[in-house]
């Protein structure tokens, strides 16, 4: 697990994964959360080649527990297998939110947490130079 | 074959006595050694039987079991009251459903939380719930 | 009866409960809140659940009859402090605890409480 900055946890979860597997990881991420206070975490399955119905379960059933506590998940890295397994398993999305791409999820990480990226010059002075009026600063 | 140790039974016939029944359900987790997530799972469960006991069942007592398989431990609790009983077991079973003031997830919350669960109910002969997690 | 102390914090209740709740404590609980948030016409209610190992449905019944007693007199209920094996165990019990808002700990609570207009402060108030 990776704190990416304040308030945002990363987990990739990579490999096959069974169901006592993910019930450890997702209790160790709630955990996590509580530790670092942190009101958002992503799990990208980015390196999971299959998901079966009770692990996409415990996914489902860990987002709910972080939401109940104060936090929210995003799922990122969703193959389009892994897409069709959970639409034909019927497993309920409800209202979480997923990503194609981890990048994809960290940009809401950003936007959630009220940040940016900003592109640094050669030299500090020459970035501050060459930033044009206007641009968002962090 | 499953050994039985029958640790000790505790009435239901008050409040306080659904917290006495929380925290002798907790103690016998942890000396189990439960983890705590299923230390949390058998005393919402026992919370959730033990209300029921009370106020449908008019009272009744809970007994506490140790389970022991050749290759695991178990907690087993059998919650008894000599209430009216269940007319139909199926129906009180079902999520929302409720004869009280309560949300209707007691039976069908503490099936969800436990591994093993019986319910045996008829009108006039009282309740028995019967819940326990394995190690 | 032993009471559930219920603390001011500025316009909200802060309310602590770290005893292992029997049902009429939890009731008279609900019944001295919903008096207090009158009384001193508190505009936030944070309930501290942080100590409890365990939140039945009667409990959660509790928080959500709360939350919405507390609406209905112009206040904002977040619950906050829950512990991961309490929440796991919540949504295995098929609680949804739906019209109660949480946060992580008292601050960030106290934060979501000030953000939706539940209490106003320095230039904005209008007292």
């Amino acid at each position: 697990m990776i704190k990416l900055f304040e308030g945002v946890l990363a987990v990739p979860m990579i490999g096959t994964l069974d169901s006592s597997r993910t019930q450890a990881v997702m209790e160790a991420l709630l955990q996590k959360i509580v530790d670092t206070e942190s009101e958002l975490a992503i799990i990208d399955i980015t390196g999971v080649p299959t998901v079966d119905t009770l692990v996409a379960q415990h996914l489902m059933k860990t987002v709910a527990a972080a939401r109940l506590m104060g936090a929210d998940c995003i799922i990122s890295g969703i193959r389009p297998q892994i897409a069709q397994t959970i639409v034909h398993l019927g497993v309920e999305l409800q209202d979480v939110v997923t990503k194609a791409t981890l990048a994809d999820a960290f940009g809401i990480a950003l936007r959630r947490s009220n940040r940016t990226i900003v592109r640094m010059g050669k030299t500090a002075a020459a970035a501050t130079s060459d930033a044009e009026p206007g641009t968002g600063t962090h | 074959m499953v050994l039985v140790q029958t640790n000790e039974s505790v009435p239901i016939a008050t409040d306080d006595d659904i917290v006495r029944v929380r925290q002798r359900v907790r103690d016998t987790a942890v000396s189990l050694g439960f983890s705590l997530v299923d230390q949390t799972k058998l005393v919402t469960a026992a919370s959730e039987l033990a209300r029921n006991a009370l106020v449908y069942g008019l009272g009744g007592t809970v007994r506490i079991e140790t389970l022991l398989n050749d290759r695991r431990s178990g907690l087993r609790l059998i919650f008894e009251d000599h209430g009216p009983g269940i007319a139909d077991t199926a129906l009180a079973l079902t999520d929302g459903y409720t004869t009280g003031n309560g949300l209707g997830l007691g039976l069908s919350g503490a099936r969800r939380l436990c591994q093993d669960f019986e319910l045996v109910s008829r009108p006039g002969e009282g309740t028995r719930v019967t819940i326990a997690r394995w190690k | 009866m032993e009471r559930i102390p219920i603390l001011k914090m500025g316009q909200s209740l802060l309310v602590s409960i770290q005893v292992d709740m029997h049902d009429r404590l939890a009731l008279s609980l609900q019944d001295d809140l919903t008096q207090q948030i009158v009384n001193t016409r508190a505009r936030g209610v944070l309930i501290d659940i942080s100590s409890l190992e365990v939140v039945d449905s009667f409990i959660g019944r509790m928080l959500a009859n709360i939350a919405a007693m507390a609406r209905v007199l112009d206040a904002q209920t977040v619950v906050v402090g829950m512990r991961p094996a309490v929440a796991i165990t919540l949504v295995e019990l098929g609680l949804s605890l739906t019209g109660v808002r949480t946060a992580l700990n008292v601050e960030k609570g106290m934060r979501l409480i000030t953000e939706s207009g539940g209490m106003e402060d320095g230039a904005g108030s209008d007292e």
